[in-house]
């Protein structure tokens, strides 16, 4: 544990919020990053109550909580409390990058079966958004100091094979779900970034939350 | 300034016909390097101009053979340039100033000269730097960019808005076309810094603007609330309430507000403090609002953190707060018409509706109550703002109040005191004056306690009757101003009325203007009177309606036809100046100018003229000259009649007449034709010599009793008018004084005979006269000659003497004459007439006296019951000296007196010398 406590404390330069006095670092980025995910849930609430309308029913309807079948592509936000809490800064923000990443790429098959202008241009704002929810994730990943996940194969959206209707829009409905699902987590991972960023407060909690973790 | 233009792109091919004769291909001859340009102003151009192999070999042509024209003007050959055999340069130092195209020509020989070849040059600037980049949100997509393009390039231009976040590139916006200040994003992301910048680009280079660098989110400006509402609230009418819905594009959920409303009227805005509309909402009550007032209201919303700019303001919407009891009473008052019968008298009551503002509703009606005199309670409701009432002498109080929907205002009560009641307590100090377009009125309030002040004000004017207009003040005005629509150069009665718990206080009153104006009019001056050196100028102050302000001062302005003007300042109390000193004998030229304190007016032009000599002066000078003549005059006549018998002795000798001698008839045989009635006209004219004789007679006659003798009534009747005739006063002869003259002309011819003739004749007349001796018998013929020529010398003086102005018929007429004036006091029964007729025969001198005495008769008559009784009161007036006709009288007595002042038997004689002076002749 004591290793553990010196190694954050070797770290501790490496944040570049404790050592840098004049630069404002990452804590406006997080929380910009956080205000965006925000918007986004915002944003995604009404573009989901559009689109589901669009699927029809039951997709439209409240209680409506289908089996996730075929959407085993798709990056699951749910995750244990426990492993969640395990996750440190970088593991977290990394997730989230990735998981957007893929989000974004299925969200712009959608885009093909959206039948109206306005639609279309939500899903297109929208997904304008994501990109830049991508780019601050990046940012504050860089302002940390942590690496950028590989990016690896970029998973295209293959036309899958024509299977019916019903279970495309189960993937569409799906896919909103996540959506929903990872901004929320997101919402919570920079809200949590943002409070251990702030200073001086920042060290004790990185310390206490080093000790968690630990134990 | 440069003329700017530019050219199509446009190369002009002019060929050389290189061969004419085989009539085959046509060719160019050479070109221009370079072919299209774009030129820069300011900036130095060089064209190169080459010729073609063949055809300098075919037509023996050289590169110096070149001629260089813009337009049609040939290019100076200094700017030339031989390059070499086959081409040649021209350099043009700015080619902006000159024309297009620029053609290359070439001399052939004989002097003829070919086009070659042609361009057209275009003259451009490269981009400007882009300036003052700024960008807005919309709502939660678009961002609209705008910046400042610089100065006109005139040639084509792109601007592109480039935007990137951190990690990539983003979009270009192209702005539509012919649009190069601006252009739109359309799928801007909140939250994510992004830099933007604008980019210029034509052929002559291209340039970047600044970066800006920004978060969309900090420059959002939302669409203002819409479906404003407002509602109000029946319980509560101080209330209203704003309902809106929010904008639904927007990249945030916290909104705050600013609303603002104001009256409907009104044109300032009262914003509700922000901090209690910083929350997102959408309705919001207003309170501490008046009641019955529609009220506007408008809203604009931001972001609740203060990021991004605030909205514009939604449409204004509007609401009426719900009615409310009136807060005040109206203005109340009245006026008493005493001219009631009976013990009564009409009390007109008036009020004032009241305003908006007070009476928080529609008013429906207002009630009136009386109290007082035999009716104990009279209430009545009426929508008019006047009552009359007939009411007693006595005493009564009197409330109003005004009803709307929801209740009724407090009442205005007055105290109408009774017949009897005398008011006292008035404002001191009152003063009316005009400040900014309003006309004010201050006074010092009395010394009790006052409920209310009354103001009533009316135009005072000659023409129209003082009609009132009237407001209320409250107990602690002093200073107020008049509410109502007065006019400009109009005179304003003001009266203040201070109401006490009893009655009305003494009215006190001043008058003013709103705004004063020079007079209608200037005075009209004219001269009262006007003396050598002076003149007294009078005029009238100006009627009320021609003042249009407070006559300060007149000023007079006086000149003479040729001098120069002069001003005199008068007070504008007075009504009349003294002008002086001004020259005699000169024509003035006088007006007045009225002033106000706004200006003045002149009034017309009067003219007088003084006169050469100052009054009086005339009279004095003419006066003493001619009292001096008269003085000398009457010294002369004096004189002469002091020595009349020296002037008479000299002119005319007596010589007698022995024609009428009388010694003749001195007979005893003819005594008793001496005693005839003088009517009898015994004596031929001329033959009636000895007046003694008949003084005699007549003295005889007197004792006989008159009625015998008709004529000797005559006679009488023309002595009196004689006598009346003399009552105007003015000398001549009459009776009184001819009767005189006779006996002094008697005494005359006595002294003349004492002094020249015989003693005898006196000594008979004398004798005969004065003892009453009829001592005809005594009478004897004288032996003498010598008073033969006595007596025939006398006759002609008598006859002189008696003959008066007539020539004929003198001696019977001087019988009468005579006779009349011996019986003048005995016989006053004549007629009027006939004394009138018997005087113009008998002296003619005397007609215009008699005129007057006609006259003055026939106002006797037209006062007096006749004739005759005139005559009476006349002759009684001459008996007894007591007057009953007043004016006969007095002319009568004037006359006598005059007659017994002046010694008018000596002005008597003069006459009847002047007369008998005639007669010889």
């Amino acid at each position: 544990m004591l290793a553990c406590l010196c190694t954050v404390l070797w770290h501790l330069p490496a944040v570049p919020a404790l050592n840098r006095t004049g630069d404002p670092g990452p804590g406006p980025s997080i929380q910009k990053t956080y205000d965006l995910t925000r918007y986004l849930e915002h944003q995604l609430r009404s573009l989901a109550g559009t689109y589901l309308n669009y699927l029809g029913p039951p997709f439209n309807e409240p209680d409506f909580n289908p089996p996730r079948l075929s959407a085993e592509a798709l990056p699951s936000a749910t995750v244990d409390f426990n492993v969640w809490r395990s996750l440190n800064d970088h593991l977290r923000l990394a997730q989230n990058y990735q998981a957007y990443s893929h989000l974004l790429c299925y969200l712009r098959g959608l885009d093909r079966h959206a039948a109206t202008a306005e639609l279309r241009r939500s899903l297109a704002h929208f997904c304008t958004s994501l990109q830049g929810l991508l780019g601050s994730i990046a940012g504050v990943m860089a302002a940390l100091g942590y690496p950028l996940p590989p990016q690896g194969a970029e998973p295209s959206w293959a036309p899958r094979p024509p299977h019916s209707d019903f279970l495309q829009k189960m993937d569409d409905f799906w896919l909103l779900k996540e959506l929903q699902t990872w901004l929320w987590r997101s919402a919570k991972d920079f809200n949590r970034l943002k409070k251990k960023m702030q200073p001086s407060a920042a060290a004790v909690t990185l310390r206490l939350e080093a000790a968690a973790s630990d134990l | 300034m440069l003329a700017l233009w530019t050219w199509i792109v446009q190369a002009l091919f002019i060929f050389l016909i290189v061969d004419s004769v085989g009539g085959g291909l046509l060719k160019p001859c050479g070109h221009i390097v370079p072919e299209s340009p774009v030129v820069a102003p300011n900036t130095t151009f060089t064209a190169i101009c080459v010729l073609d192999e063949e055809c300098l070999s075919e037509h023996h042509l050289n590169a110096n053979q070149i001629l260089w024209k813009i337009k049609d003007t040939y290019v100076p050959k200094e700017q030339y340039t031989i390059l070499n055999k086959t081409a040649a340069s021209v350099t043009l130092e700015d080619v902006s100033s000159l024309g297009s195209p620029l053609t290359c020509n070439i001399l052939l020989y004989g002097q003829l000269e070919q086009n070659i070849y042609g361009i057209q040059i275009r003259v451009g600037w490269a981009p400007e730097k882009p300036k003052n980049l700024s960008c807005i949100v919309n709502g939660q997509s678009n961002m609209k960019c705008q910046w400042d393009p610089g100065k006109e390039t005139h040639l084509d231009t792109t601007y592109v808005l480039k935007s990137e976040w951190p990690t990539r590139q983003l979009t270009d916006c192209i702005p539509p076309p012919n649009v190069n200040n601006s252009c739109t994003v359309d799928m801007v992301v909140v939250y994510v810094n992004m830099d933007v910048w604008v980019v210029a680009t034509n052929v002559l280079g291209n340039v970047s603007s600044d970066r800006i660098n920004f978060d969309p989110i900090d420059i959002v400006q939302l669409l203002p609330p819409y479906n404003v509402t407002v509602s109000s609230s029946k319980a509560i009418s101080s209330i209203l309430k704003v309902s809106w819905t929010n904008p639904v594009d927007k990249p945030f959920e916290g909104l705050k507000y600013n609303i603002r409303y104001r009256t409907k009227d009104a044109s300032d805005w009262t914003l509700i403090p922000p901090e209690d509309t910083a929350s997102t909402r959408d309705s919001f009550t207003v309170q501490y609002l008046k009641p019955f007032t529609e009220y506007v209201f408008s809203i604009r919303c931001m972001n609740r953190e203060g990021r991004g700019f605030w909205s514009n303001w939604s449409a204004e919407s509007s609401g009426v707060t719900y009615e409310a009891k009136p807060s005040n009473a109206p203005s109340f008052w009245y006026s008493i018409d005493p001219s009631q019968g009976h013990g009564y008298r009409l009390l007109h009551l008036k009020w004032k509706t009241l305003p908006r503002s007070e009476a928080n509703g529609r008013i429906l009606h207002y009630e009136v109550i009386l109290r007082g005199g035999k009716t104990s309670n009279f209430s009545k409701s009426i929508n008019d703002t006047k009552l009359i009432l007939n009411i007693t002498n006595d005493p009564y109080v009197v409330s109003l109040k005004a009803h709307n929907i929801v209740g009724s205002s407090d009442p205005s009560t007055l105290t109408i005191p009774g017949r009897d009641f005398k008011a006292a307590h008035p404002i001191t100090n009152l003063k009316a004056f005009p400040k900014d377009n309003e006309l004010w009125v201050q006074w010092t309030p009395p010394n009790e306690p006052v409920n209310k002040y009354i103001l009533e004000w009316c135009v005072f004017s000659d023409n129209l009757p003082c009609t009132p207009d009237w407001q209320q003040e409250g107990s602690a005005t002093k200073l107020t101003y008049l509410r109502g629509n007065l006019m400009e150069s109009k005179c304003y009665l003001i009266t203040v009325i201070p109401v006490y718990d009893d009655g009305p206080g003494s009215p006190r009153s001043v008058k003013a203007y709103l705004k004063q104006a020079p007079p209608s009019r200037g005075p009209f001056v004219r001269t009262k009177k006007v003396g050598k050196n002076e003149a007294v100028l009078v005029w009238e102050h100006l009627p009320v309606d021609d003042q249009n302000g407070f006559i300060r001062n007149y000023t007079i302005f006086y000149r003479t036809s040729s001098g120069n003007e002069t001003a005199v300042h008068v007070n504008s109390s007075h009504t009349e100046y003294t002008l002086s000193p001004l020259t005699s004998d000169t024509l003035y030229m006088v007006r007045m100018a009225a002033y106000t304190d706004e200006g003045g007016k002149d009034g017309p032009e009067f003219t007088f003229t003084t006169p050469k000599f100052a009054q009086g002066e005339i009279e004095a000078i003419v006066v003493p000259v001619c009292l001096a003549f008269l003085l000398t005059t009457l010294l002369g006549v004096l004189l002469c009649f002091n020595k009349l018998d020296l002037i008479k002795k000299h002119i005319w000798p007596n010589v007698p007449d022995p024609s009428k001698s009388h010694i003749a008839q001195w007979s005893p045989h003819t005594p008793t034709r001496h005693n005839l009635h003088p009517k009898d006209q015994m004596y031929p004219e001329g033959n009636f010599t000895d007046t003694d004789v008949s003084v005699v007679e007549i003295e005889a006659n007197e004792k006989k009793p008159l009625p015998e003798d008709l004529k000797s009534l005559d006679l009488f009747k023309k002595e009196k008018i004689t006598t009346e005739g003399h009552s105007s006063g003015i000398g001549g002869s009459s009776c009184m004084s001819s009767s005189r003259p006779s006996i002094s002309s008697n005494d005359e011819s006595e002294s003349g005979q004492n002094t020249s003739s015989t003693v005898q004749y006196s000594t008979v007349v004398h004798s005969g006269y004065r003892h009453q001796l009829p001592s005809v018998q005594v009478f004897s013929r004288s032996e003498s000659t010598q008073p033969l020529l006595d007596s025939e010398e006398r006759p002609e003086d008598l006859q002189i003497v008696e003959n008066g102005g007539s020539g004929d018929g003198a001696s019977p007429r001087q019988q009468y004459f005579k006779q009349n004036c011996n019986q003048d006091e005995i016989s006053p029964d004549l007629s009027h007439f006939e004394r009138s007729k018997q005087v113009s025969s008998a002296n003619e001198e005397d007609f215009v006296r008699l005129k007057q005495q006609q006259m003055s008769d026939q106002r006797s008559q037209s006062s007096g019951s006749g004739p005759m009784k005139d005559f009476e009161d006349v002759s009684a007036a001459d008996n007894f000296g007591s007057s009953t006709e007043g004016q006969i009288q007095r002319f009568e007595t004037i006359g006598l007196e005059a007659a017994t002042e002046e010694g008018m038997p000596k002005s008597y004689l003069p006459q009847t010398v002047r007369q008998g002076g005639y007669v010889p002749q």
